[in-house]
């Protein structure tokens, strides 16, 4: 009976302890994230967050590769080779539809980046700023707003008609300036182009009232945003808007008056001796943004790299009927370099070559480039003035006879100021192949989307012409409209 | 040899046990009334004492029993128990009755065990003989047809992936809708825990041969002890323990060959020759450089591939189980270990298993005991290149299923030198002019890839019982379930996945870690032989952990190597860890008077920590009670008792939960770190919700039972309902919103009803022969009743690409979601789709993009797209079932079991993929093709790279079936030795049998397989088959020996 007794206290002792329960168990706290409430409480998790909007940017679906690719790919430069519709077929193909994952994802990505901004423009009023000092807060809050405004832009190239059409009056996007972390009414309709263009230049013109006019490091001048980036990119911005004189007096404050065409304050942006040079050597002061790629920590993968597409894997090849066709495009031009040929399926094809390292693709991704702004420049002019005009030549000489020196434009080549125009559509054609721009380039111009290969062209009042509104968008924001 | 085996083995059980008092030996023999042959295994007992033993394999059992021992009480499932009174004779031999009644039947519920009569829940036992000796990886794939109420469809054919395990349907939108699995008082894990391409379901780890009873609780009254947890249905489960008596020693074993069936059967390569350039000629392309050839291969004739023989194989397969069972009157043992070798259908998909399970029980004195289990169970998972069948792989460029399918059948896997052959990543053109003939090429990732996953697993248990009075247990135990999941992969360098990165290594680990404690006080009391009391009090704590890390290497330095420990240019890493923790309080109270009035009652309380802090504390409860009318005296007057042996009127109310998929910190909104060019970055990741809790389901469960004559046939009907309110929805915020993640709300409601009916019968009982058909069949209707404000539908993707799914409030989850058509045009061999305004548009892919859409009157229409697709078809059974069939004839038996699933349709997507016109091969219906103007056919004029008429650019009706179908699950014939023979060798039964398993599908759908599912167990996404492997059919030759 003493054994039966000692089991007896054994059970009791179970039951006694059995009721007791760990409370920390049962509210267990995350051992690896923030919760959201502390994101702002130090200076190095508001620099981290800085660095989360540019790496939003950089997402696989945005400025990691696929907003290149498709504005690449829309135009009239590549062949697809794999017709494989996950790498961009229905773009090429000009049948994407309202659930295309292109249509879905870049529209997702785009404002994922948009909302982490208003999320930190939001924080950092809201205590950000007294953990980091007012200096320090008004240089990032304008990093915020620059990588919003590129964002808002990057968006209206594919799912909003250009600009002209309507003078700003066509839809354009919802427009979002508050951050939103929690399930709520979302419903928004869509401002207009134009609403959306003005805020995109009132972020741009914060940005540059506010950026740092440089970094420490070539690095991060090339990978954040300094005052000159912002000047840069409303150049783009006003191009794409037709305010010609605008570009003119934004570039002209980061393009000296005469060759060598150069940003004489800030970053001292310049063209370098040889482009190839721009390719492999990321971080010169001509790359005046770029997404860096890092290798083992942060690269985009394969069907999203802009080197998969179009020089590792080989999704698409470029069209023998597009750019490289051109005679006057000099077989000793520097920029052939970045051009290369490749034997495939028994027929020798070219391709494009500027991000030309396998996996893991760590070449950087060219946002925006200081020989863009000397040709948006010198078009501006040209456009402005309706003339063919010297200083437009002359910067249109630049950048052609930094590759090749054997070519020489004169005032005495263009026979008509449309000429000019022509030229310098074809001198960006060139100089900035497979940077994502040629979309945009016609589109802004209200010209054809060319045919190649087996797809016709798409006309400027097409309604393939832009994208369809997502439609995850068109489901959950009962006030959308589609295009 | 076998003695020796068992003396080894037996020295490891320790046994126990004396007797003290006067004592005497009686002895005898037990026997099958029905045919006089001896029963093994018979439970013999003194009754009043602890005393017992069990027959041998002859029907020979010797008992001790005290001098004042009154009666010998037999017993054995299937059988009358008996009690003989003890006179001086200390010979007893007794024949047992075949039972018919099922009554008596133990069934194990929550926290206890109660009768079939006693039982006022709905609750299905699954009788073990249709789970064992099956070639499947885990006895869930058994269960299909065998209960009312449960669904089960294997998706694919991929050895050891989990099937779709439904209890009265669907039951949840964004948690899981798998049943709890309990298995000897511990929740097991669930689902796919396999990262490789080979499946690996978590519940293989117990060898369907262990199990000993199976219930499977449906009803709240049965399943509301279960709490926050029991809203799919709760499986409870007990795996084989020892009873007192001589070591009964069991082999069973079976080899099998796996074969494939039911392929589409697809064009040659001539065919695909002429009909690919057709395509080209029609688009205007056909040119001197751009033609599809024929290559003339080694042989001097044209390659003519069949890629289905570089895909699938016949599969061999072979298993065994040994299991030892005995003990004392005092301790009881189970020893088992088994071994299986499955070879897939798939080209490199093996299964493996090696594992023991030790059970063992003992009586410390009158009152305590203690007793414990360990089993582990060692599990290889191996396959090579995705087969693109589980759950997301439905469009992987590797996927095996599509590319034997579309890949070029006029060019051969090796070129004519004999190296791979290959043009970039992909399959070698060979003579076609043209850029693309395939994906890739599956030779070289099947000689050379690796994706194999191993699981070990590690369930033990021991329990403390405490017995003061004969109506009062106290049981504590406490018990562990270990999961270690580890995933090799290995992608060459040379073709297919690893080529961009140069080759590539994976190395993955997964812990799963869970343990319980589980306290139980349970009371058992009748008094005035009328009133009977049961009640239950506990208390249960769980926690789980899970912790995980891997790494990634790219860019191999030495191709001749292809470990992850090899060199490499480049890596990665991974890791992340979870955790959670359940405290609950429980009870029960149940009250009969004379076996005539039931009520029932139970409670519980869980709280749980991913719970939102503002819901941390669910409470779940029921209540039930049944009539037996045939206990009445106006039944017996009436004379009803002739007719029926019982009539019970039962109900049940209650609310259950369900928990199963909120994330450990769903409550939580959180920043999480990432890197940009190698520098850290914060960013929001996640939008939590405070307010997280469990869904709700209130069940109603109403139902009759009855016998006739006997209880020889059986009915059991019910009518279920189940509401379910607060369904934690992923309320999908505009995408514009740019949260970092839809948050979780208890949101939305829905609904399961149906009716469930159960008819057994034994419906010839003869001495040479006998028939016991048993038929089941269940009717459910599900409706979703509300999603979130302003959202009344939500579309769910196949493998994130084709959204062919909608669930709509008011009707069912998931319907199949498709543009409709209306045939080829005769005149210009152009498909005719209808758009969203009911307006016919027409599509050639030959004229310009902009002019491909055209009305009828040849105006440019808008394209066809995802606004034109409708809610087309319910994917879901309105019926399914089984009909079991066991015969016996003499020594011969047959098993027929049949499964049926009617009323639903599945989109076959495959159809799509196998009627594109870029240069994939097509099915041999594209030799209907539209040819000439007035040709009236089903397949439009081919047009090279058309991916819009036939499906492949927005899912169409066209590919829309019917699923219903019959299959004979499995038919079993056998034959048991003779005893006279077998006697003499020390053997007491010797079976033989052969066996198919999915020998026949009838049924009207194209597709391999009316069950195959691409997104395996996905609740807003079944009916959905896109390139995947169907299930196989089985031929097995197996021998069961009893010693």
């Amino acid at each position: 009976m003493k054994k039966n007794k000692i089991l007896l206290i054994v059970t009791t002792g179970i039951l006694a302890v059995t009721s007791c329960r760990k409370e920390d168990w049962l509210n267990p706290v995350s051992v690896d994230q923030v919760e959201a409430d502390f994101a702002f409480t130090t200076p190095d998790r508001i620099h981290a967050q800085v660095l989360g909007l540019y790496s939003a940017l950089k997402a696989g679906n945005f400025y990691g590769g696929r907003y290149i690719v498709y504005n690449e790919v829309r135009a009239d430069n590549y062949i697809n080779l794999t017709t494989n519709a996950v790498t961009a077929y229905l773009v090429w193909n000009h049948t994407t539809s309202n659930n295309a994952q292109e249509v879905t994802g870049l529209w997702s990505s785009a404002y994922q980046t948009i909302n982490r901004c208003n999320l930190f423009i939001d924080g950092m009023a809201n205590g950000g700023n007294e953990v980091v000092g007012a200096e320090q807060a008004a240089y990032y809050v304008a990093e915020a707003k620059l990588v919003r405004a590129i964002s808002y832009y990057s968006l209206l190239q594919l799912y909003a008609r250009p600009y002209w059409d309507g003078n700003g009056s066509m839809p354009g996007l919802p427009l979002r300036l508050t951050g939103n972390l929690y399930a709520g009414d979302y419903d928004l309709a869509r401002s207009s182009v134009g609403e959306v263009y003005q805020q995109i230049l009132a972020d741009l013109n914060d940005a540059e009232a506010a950026l740092p006019t440089n970094y420490s490091s070539a690095y991060d001048n090339t990978t954040r945003g300094h005052r000159n980036t912002a000047i840069a990119f409303k150049t783009r911005v006003y191009l794409s808007m037709r305010e010609y004189d605008n570009v003119i007096s934004e570039a002209n404050k980061i393009v000296s008056t005469s060759a060598p065409f150069t940003a004489t304050s800030g970053v001292n942006h310049a063209l370098q001796d040889d482009i190839v040079n721009v390719f492999s050597n990321y971080t010169t002061t001509e790359s005046i943004l770029s997404s860096p790629m890092n290798a083992g920590t942060d690269v985009v993968g394969g069907q999203t790299a802009l080197g998969s597409y179009f020089y590792s894997v080989r999704e698409y090849y470029l069209n023998e009927n597009g750019i490289i066709a051109d005679p006057n495009w000099r077989l000793t031009d520097r920029r052939r370099a970045l051009v290369d040929t490749a034997t495939l399926a028994g027929t020798p094809r070219s391709l494009m070559a500027k991000y030309p390292t396998p996996s893991p693709y760590v070449d950087y991704v060219p946002i925006i480039r200081y020989a863009e702004v000397l040709l948006s420049l010198g078009e501006a002019i040209a456009r402005s003035s309706n003339s063919v005009d010297p200083r437009a030549v002359a910067l249109l000489n630049y950048v052609r006879q930094r590759s090749d020196a054997t070519t020489t434009f004169t005032v005495a080549n263009f026979a008509t100021p449309q000429a000019l125009f022509d030229a310098f559509l074809h001198e960006r054609n060139i100089e900035l192949l497979g940077e994502g721009l040629r979309s945009p380039d016609l589109m802004r111009l209200g010209l054809d989307l060319p045919a190649k290969g087996t797809v016709s062209s798409v006309s400027a009042n097409a309604q393939s012409y832009i994208w369809p509104i997502s439609q995850t968008e068109l489901l959950y924001n009962n006030l959308m409209e589609d295009n | 040899m076998k003695e020796k085996l068992l003396s080894l083995l037996l020295l490891c059980v320790v046994l126990a046990g004396s007797a003290h008092a006067q004592t005497r030996k009686i002895s005898g023999k037990v026997t099958s009334a029905e045919d006089g042959s001896p029963l093994t295994g018979v439970s013999v007992i003194v009754v009043g004492t602890s005393a017992g033993t069990q027959t041998d394999a002859a029907g020979n059992y010797t008992i001790t029993a005290s001098e004042g021992a009154q009666q010998l009480e037999f017993r054995l499932v299937g059988f009358q128990s008996t009690r003989i009174g003890l006179g001086q004779s200390a010979l007893i031999n007794v024949s047992l009755e075949v039972d018919a009644s099922t009554l008596d039947e133990v069934i194990v519920t929550g926290y206890g065990t109660t009768t079939r009569r006693d039982l006022i829940g709905s609750v299905s036992s699954i009788k073990t003989d249709l789970l064992t000796n099956r070639p499947v990886q885990s006895f869930d794939q058994a269960l299909a047809g065998k209960a009312a109420g449960v669904q089960i469809s294997i998706p694919n054919g991929v050895l050891n992936n989990p099937p779709v395990f439904r209890i009265r349907g669907t039951n949840s939108i964004s948690l899981s809708s798998y049943p709890l699995i309990v298995i000897d008082g511990v929740p097991t894990f669930t689902g796919d825990v396999s990262g490789s391409n080979a499946g690996g379901n978590a519940l293989a780890s117990l060898n369907p041969n262990d199990i000993e009873t199976m219930d499977i609780l449906k009803d709240a009254a049965a399943t509301a002890i279960y709490g926050s947890r029991a809203a799919n249905g709760v499986v409870v489960i007990t795996t084989k323990k020892g009873a007192a008596g001589k070591a009964i020693v069991s082999y069973d074993g079976w080899f099998g060959v796996n074969q494939v069936q039911r392929l589409p059967k697809l064009l040659d390569a001539f065919q695909y020759t002429e009909i690919k350039n057709e395509g080209l000629v029609n688009a205007g392309t056909f040119s001197d450089n751009l033609q599809y050839r024929l290559t003339i291969g080694p042989d001097g004739q044209p390659i003519n591939t069949n890629w289905y023989d570089y895909a699938y194989r016949d599969g061999l397969s072979h298993s065994h189980s040994l299991s030892i069972r005995g003990g004392s009157e005092s301790t009881s043992y189970y020893f088992s270990a088994n071994v299986t070798d499955q070879q897939g259908i798939i080209l490199t998909n093996d299964y493996k298993r090696l594992g023991a399970l030790f059970n063992v029980d003992h009586k410390i004195s009158k009152i305590f005991s203690v007793g414990g289990k360990l089993q582990y169970t060692k599990q290889d998972n191996l396959a090579t290149i995705s087969s693109g069948s589980l759950s997301g792989q439905a469009f992987g460029t590797a996927g095996l299923g599509r590319i034997a399918m579309i890949n070029a059948p006029n060019v051969a896997p090796f070129t004519n030198d004999g190296e791979y052959n290959l043009t970039g990543n992909n399959l070698g053109v060979m003579d076609n002019l043209v850029s693309q003939i395939g994906f890739y090429n599956p030779v070289v990732l099947i000689e050379r890839n690796r994706s194999f996953n191993y699981l070990n697993g590690i369930q033990a248990n021991g329990y403390f019982q405490a017995q003061p009075f004969s109506w009062l247990t106290f049981k504590s135990l406490y018990g562990i379930d270990y999961l270690y999941s580890t995933n090799d992969i290995f992608n060459n360098p040379i073709h297919g996945d690893g080529f961009a990165g140069g080759g590539s290594a994976t190395n993955n680990y997964t812990a799963r870690m869970r343990w319980v404690w589980t306290n139980t006080l349970n009371a058992n009391y009748t008094f005035n032989n009328a009133h009977t009391v049961t009640a239950l009090i506990g208390t249960e704590q769980q926690r789980s952990t899970d912790r995980r890390f891997g790494a990634g290497r790219t860019g191999l330095s030495d191709p001749e190597f292809d470990d992850f420990s090899a060199s490499y240019q480049n890596f990665s890493t991974t890791g992340s860890y979870g955790e959670n923790y359940l405290v609950s309080f429980f009870g029960s109270l149940a009250y009969d008077f004379k076996k005539k009035y039931f009520v029932s009652g139970s409670i519980r309380q869980d709280e749980y920590s991913a719970f939102g802090p503002n819901n941390k504390a669910g409470v779940f409860y029921s209540v039930g009670a049944s009539y037996e009318i045939a206990q009445e005296n106006f039944w017996e007057n009436a004379g009803l008792d002739r007719v029926f042996s019982s009539f019970k009127l039962r109900g049940s109310y209650g609310t259950v939960g369900n928990q199963n998929g909120i994330g450990d910190l769903a409550s939580r909104t959180f920043y999480e770190g990432g890197l940009f060019g190698g520098q850290p970055t914060l960013y929001p990741n996640s939008s939590g919700n405070e307010d997280i809790g469990w869904e709700t389901s209130k069940k109603l469960d109403l139902g009759i039972n009855f016998g006739i004559l006997r209880d020889r046939f059986t009915f059991e009907m019910a009518y279920y309902k189940n509401d379910i309110d607060g369904l934690i929805y992923n309320v999908p915020q505009a995408p514009s919103a740019g949260l970092p993640s839809n948050p979780q709300l208890n949101i939305g409601s829905m609904y399961n009803r149906g009716v469930e009916l159960t008819v057994n019968a034994q419906a010839v009982n003869k001495p040479d022969f006998s028939w016991s058909p048993s038929f089941n069949i269940t009717y459910n209707e599900n409706e979703i009743t509300s999603l979130a404000p302003g959202i009344t539908q939500f579309t769910s993707s196949t493998s994130s690409l084709e959204t062919v799914s909608i669930s709509r409030v008011g009707s069912p989850l998931g319907m199949i979601y498709v543009a409709r058509t209306a045939g080829v045009d005769p005149a210009t061999g152009r498909r005719i789709f209808i758009n969203a305004e009911g307006e016919q548009v027409y599509y050639d892919h030959s004229l310009p993009v902009a002019q491909r859409w055209q009305y009828a009157d040849g105006s440019v229409a808008p394209g066809i797209g995802s606004v034109d697709q409708i809610a087309y078809a319910n994917p879901q059974p309105k019926f399914f079932g089984g009909f079991i069939n066991s015969f016996r004839y003499k020594s011969f038996d047959l098993a027929l079991n049949f499964t049926y699933q009617l009323g639903y349709y599945v989109y076959f997507g495959t159809g799509a993929s196998i009627m594109d016109q870029r240069f994939w091969n097509n099915s041999t219906d594209m030799l209907r093709r539209w040819t000439a103007p007035g040709q009236d056919t089903d397949v439009p004029r081919v047009v090279a790279g058309d991916n819009v008429s036939n499906g492949s650019a927005t899912p169409l009706d066209i590919h829309v079936y019917k699923g219903d179908f019959l299959k004979l699950r499995d038919v079993t014939f056998g034959y048991a030795l003779p005893l006279a023979v077998l006697q003499k060798i020390n053997i007491s039964r010797t079976r033989i049998y052969v066996s198919a398993q999915n020998a026949f599908i009838f049924t009207g759908y194209p597709g391999t397989d009316p069950e195959a599912s691409s997104n395996g167990g996905s609740n807003s996404s079944q009916g959905v088959e896109r390139n995947s492997v169907g299930n196989g059919r089985t031929f097995t030759v197996g021998l069961n020996l009893t010693f």
